[in-house]
């Protein structure tokens, strides 16, 4: 590895903890007006990075942020009005408080967005919204706590600066010391932040931003992992708020303000979304600029400027300053993705996957039957599901075929859980899931594979396994150990490290498949997974279904007749969202009826 | 007296909901056919009310200025499209957040054009008696305007070629552009539409409310609110959420404050998300 490599992979702390200690050094030397300032860029760098973790990471924006900033701000400060003159201290009482009002009011408006599964849309919007009621309503909000006055239009004054001595003589440190504080504050946030990023949680949460559907499929909670991330950006706000206050002196509503709410996502947008240092780059270079240019002409409008700049920077400059610096850093990089180009064809290890499935068994139990029992799903006026009785056990493949709108897929969403059926219920094992959501039917040994290839394009194939692993084992080794196995088995180790975007169509097939098996399902259902697959490769496929049939039950939903009749097992045809006919794939090619439907003969359409 | 007093508020709650749904059509017709949220909406009403007040301050009469204010806003929304909007399709959040720049930008520019106030343009001080209150006629008239600017909208989407292509690629967008509809045509069109009827309800409330630049910024709270509970049926959606938000709102607001009303109002909403998060629309099956 080269000592480019070596940087580039550890940048996202090394680079950081240099710019901290540049910092401090600067702290003794720079004139204290200036130190002044960067104190405030620091800080909406700290708000920024709020917004990058439910944004960047997340995938949901918030334009709620300077809610929580404000909102932790406010109370961090009537705990220093109170308990400042007491002990001294005045981060000590305002810090942890803010952080948690900032937390825990994130966490309720988060549990509203994601418990009840809003659109993107919608939850933006609500954050807006929030925003912009709690900046009327602190106008005219007046109330006293102990000798804290929040006087709403007219603000709150005399809130003390920052203290970090203790006792009656300990004095608010001068500009440059309030500067190293915040820069300390805001790189202990930033370095646990990254550490959370860099665990099994952020691993979940970026699953998330990149495929929720999926991330769900594989058995994990998404809408607490993503109420807990919104909670602790909510945190990192209110921690900025605490510092804005004791930094400021002075709070009123315009923290709530709709420029003061423009501004991270400028910062964000301007040092490069995802990257979480990137909030820090984008502050000061905003705060720099308007220092360097003063408050002449272009001062007097920075709102116009602002909102100007956020267009801009929308149309042409979506990865921001770190985002360039980084995509011109790799191209000087060897490419990890040079050897998705010289994979070969999927050989299926046969006598592997009989023993990895064989100690899947040994680990989480035999094979459970699935059983739907008059299930019944309307769409207005369409009935895609009307009553269907079917029960499938393991032992062979049990395939579902009809014509299309026969209502297969519909029926499959019913089992997964992507639709609520209206009537009948669903069965795992001896457990009722009719309305369980899909985690915990994936957490009863469900595993899905839908019809098209859903992995995390930007994870190496090998954390793409890893993740789809963890989920069930909840253990980091036998995590990595079973990902190597199934890796090993579908002969992709060379890949490992490739992005999974970077596979081709009919190889991010095959990972999906070997996330599936990751989950050591105990019933697997398979949506037309043989679509887009080459002649050998569905001879491959055929193989795997049928091995695994051995071990569990096994689904499949298919339109490839030729496919069917390989895996020879049982079929169930569907027509009109009812159970048309059973049996094997020859007996229903005799079938009259069966034909008819197919072939769309009168009698029976 | 109980019984006038009840009637009062329930008349002038009406004309608030009225009010509000004059103020959201237009940001529910772009939400609905273009499936995006115009976080500038607010200022394209502002926009709306200063073109009306500085025309019939130059002398025009004002039932002459809102169809100039009309013009000019949608030639503005059609700009803002073709320039902005147009380039982030599929992007909503990029495609909020540019409005949303376009929205502090225009702020600004109306501060430094007209300052922070302005004179409103005179009321008819036209007032009906209910028992011992008495209610101004031009509140009352809105609940009109709004029936009005509702079937104006209906027929245009059923009656007229835009509004068929319009649907037609809302619904199929494929089988749209299959049988030769310019999606980006009516996207323009669309957005534009959607800010002109911004532009009308700034001149026609501008009676009641006065232009000043943050005026957007009050109305937007609330038809924000409206929209994202309406969901996708663009009509029968915004009405009822107007009519049902906004009439509570105002209630809450009659026997409390104004601010209450806004609580109340911000509160509803959250808890219709929770039982319909994509709207209550979501899952109707009429689609106008």
């Amino acid at each position: 590895m080269t000592l480019s490599q070596r940087i580039y992979r550890s940048s996202a702390w090394l680079l950081p903890a240099i710019a901290v200690a540049m910092a401090l050094v600067l702290s003794f030397f720079i004139d204290p007006y200036l130190a002044f300032l960067g104190a405030s860029w620091v800080i909406f760098g700290l708000l920024g990075l709020s917004l990058d973790i439910v944004w960047g990471r997340g995938g949901f924006l918030s334009l709620g942020q300077t809610a929580f900033f404000g909102l932790g701000g406010y109370l961090g400060a009537i705990a220093a009005v109170n308990f400042g003159p007491v002990i001294g201290n005045t981060l000590l009482p305002t810090l942890p408080i803010a952080a948690l009002f900032g937390g825990l009011c994130a966490g309720v408006m988060g549990s509203l967005i994601f418990f009840a599964r809003m659109g993107p849309l919608q939850a933006t919007i609500l954050s807006y919204t929030f925003t912009l009621l709690l900046w009327s309503v602190t106008q005219s909000l007046k109330f006293t706590v102990g000798d804290a006055v929040v006087g709403g239009d007219n603000g709150m004054s005399g809130i003390p600066g920052m203290v970090i001595g203790f006792g009656p003589d300990a004095r608010a440190l001068a500009p440059n010391g309030v500067f190293a504080v915040c820069v300390i504050v805001a790189a202990l946030a930033y370095f646990a932040t990254l550490a959370l990023m860099r665990s099994t949680f952020g691993r979940v949460v970026d699953c998330i931003r990149l495929d929720i559907q999926k991330t769900e499929l594989l058995g994990y909670d998404v809408r607490l992992v993503q109420v807990a991330n919104m909670v602790w950006a909510g945190a990192v706000a209110g921690i900025a708020g605490g510092l804005f206050a004791l930094w400021s002196n002075y709070l009123n509503p315009s923290l709530f303000s709709v420029q003061e709410a423009l501004l991270p996502p400028i910062h964000v947008l301007v040092g490069g979304l995802g990257t979480l240092a990137g909030p820090f780059v984008g502050a000061l270079t905003i705060g720099g600029l308007s220092f360097w240019l003063g408050g002449g002409a272009a001062g007097g409008q920075t709102t116009l400027i602002l909102g100007v700049v956020l267009v801009l920077l929308v149309l042409f400059l979506r990865n921001g300053i770190l985002g360039a610096l980084d995509q011109l850093w790799r191209r000087f990089l060897p490419d990890p993705n040079a050897a998705a180009r010289d994979a070969g064809e999927v050989r299926i290890n046969v006598d592997d996957l009989d023993r990895i499935l064989r100690d899947a068994e040994a680990q989480v139990g035999p094979a459970k039957p699935m059983e739907t029992d008059q299930a019944y799903k309307q769409f207005g006026g369409v009935i895609p599901v009307n009553k269907v009785s079917r029960s499938f056990v393991p032992g062979r493949p049990m395939a579902l075929i009809g014509p299309n709108g026969a209502g297969k897929s519909s029926y499959l969403k019913t089992c997964v859980g992507v639709y609520q059926p209206e009537g009948g219920q669903v069965t795992i094992g001896d457990i009722d899931v009719t309305n369980a959501p899909i985690f915990r039917r994936v957490r009863l040994g469900m595993g899905v594979k839908n019809q098209k290839p859903q992995v995390f394009g930007a994870l190496s194939v090998y954390d793409n396994l890893w993740t789809a692993a963890y989920a069930r084992t909840r253990d980091k080794a036998k995590a990595s150990d079973v990902a190597g196995r199934i890796l090993a088995m579908l002969g992709m180790t060379a890949q490992s490290g490739v992005e999974a975007q970077a596979l081709s169509h009919g190889q991010q097939q095959w990972l999906d498949i070997g996330m599936v098996l990751c989950l050591a399902p105990r019933v697997v259902l398979l949506d037309e997974p043989a679509a887009g697959m080459t002649n050998e490769e569905t001879r491959e496929l055929s193989l795997l279904v049928r091995t695994l049939a051995r071990h569990t039950t096994v689904v499949v939903v298919e339109h490839d007749m030729e496919f069917v009749r390989t895996l020879e097992g049982h079929v169930t045809v569907l027509h009109q969202g009812e159970v048309f006919a059973e049996g094997d794939i020859d007996s229903l090619r005799a079938d009259e009826r069966v034909l008819d439907i197919y072939l769309g003969r009168r009698q029976h359409v | 007296m109980e019984a006038d007093f009840l009637a009062t508020v329930l008349l002038s709650s009406l004309s608030s909901a009225s009010i509000l749904l004059i103020a959201t059509i237009g940001l529910a017709v772009v939400f609905g056919l273009m499936g995006v949220i115009n976080l500038a909406h607010g200022e394209f009403l502002m926009i709306g009310a200063y073109t009306a007040l500085t025309a019939t301050q130059a002398g025009v009469p004002y039932l002459l200025a809102i169809p100039i204010a009309v013009v000019v806003t949608m030639a503005i929304g059609a700009l803002v499209e073709v320039l902005i909007i147009s380039r982030l399709y599929g992007r909503i959040f990029d495609t909020m957040l540019a409005t949303w720049g376009i929205s502090i930008a225009f702020y600004q520019l109306a501060v430094l054009t007209f300052g922070t106030v302005s004179p409103g343009i005179g009321m008819p001080q036209i007032s009906v008696k209910i028992g011992d209150y008495s209610l101004a006629l031009y509140p009352l008239l809105m609940n009109v305007v709004a029936l009005l600017i509702l079937g104006f909208v209906y027929l245009l989407m059923t009656r007229s070629i835009y509004g068929m292509k319009a649907r037609a690629s809302i619904q199929v967008p494929e089988m749209a552009r299959a049988i030769g509809i310019s999606s980006a045509r009516v996207n323009t069109m669309t957005f534009a539409l959607g800010c002109g009827l911004a532009g009308f309800a700034g001149a026609v409330l501008l009676p009641i409310v006065p232009a000043t630049p943050s005026m957007g910024f009050a109305f937007v709270i609330k038809a924000f609110l409206t929209v994202v509970v309406a969901g996708p049926v663009t009509l029968t959606g915004s009405a009822f959420a107007a009519i049902g938000l906004g009439g509570g709102a105002s209630v809450t607001a009659s026997f409390l404050t104004s601010v209450a009303g806004d609580a109340f109002f911000f509160i509803v909403t959250a808890l219709l998300l929770w039982r319909f998060p994509l709207g209550i629309s979501a899952r109707w099956r009429r689609k106008l």
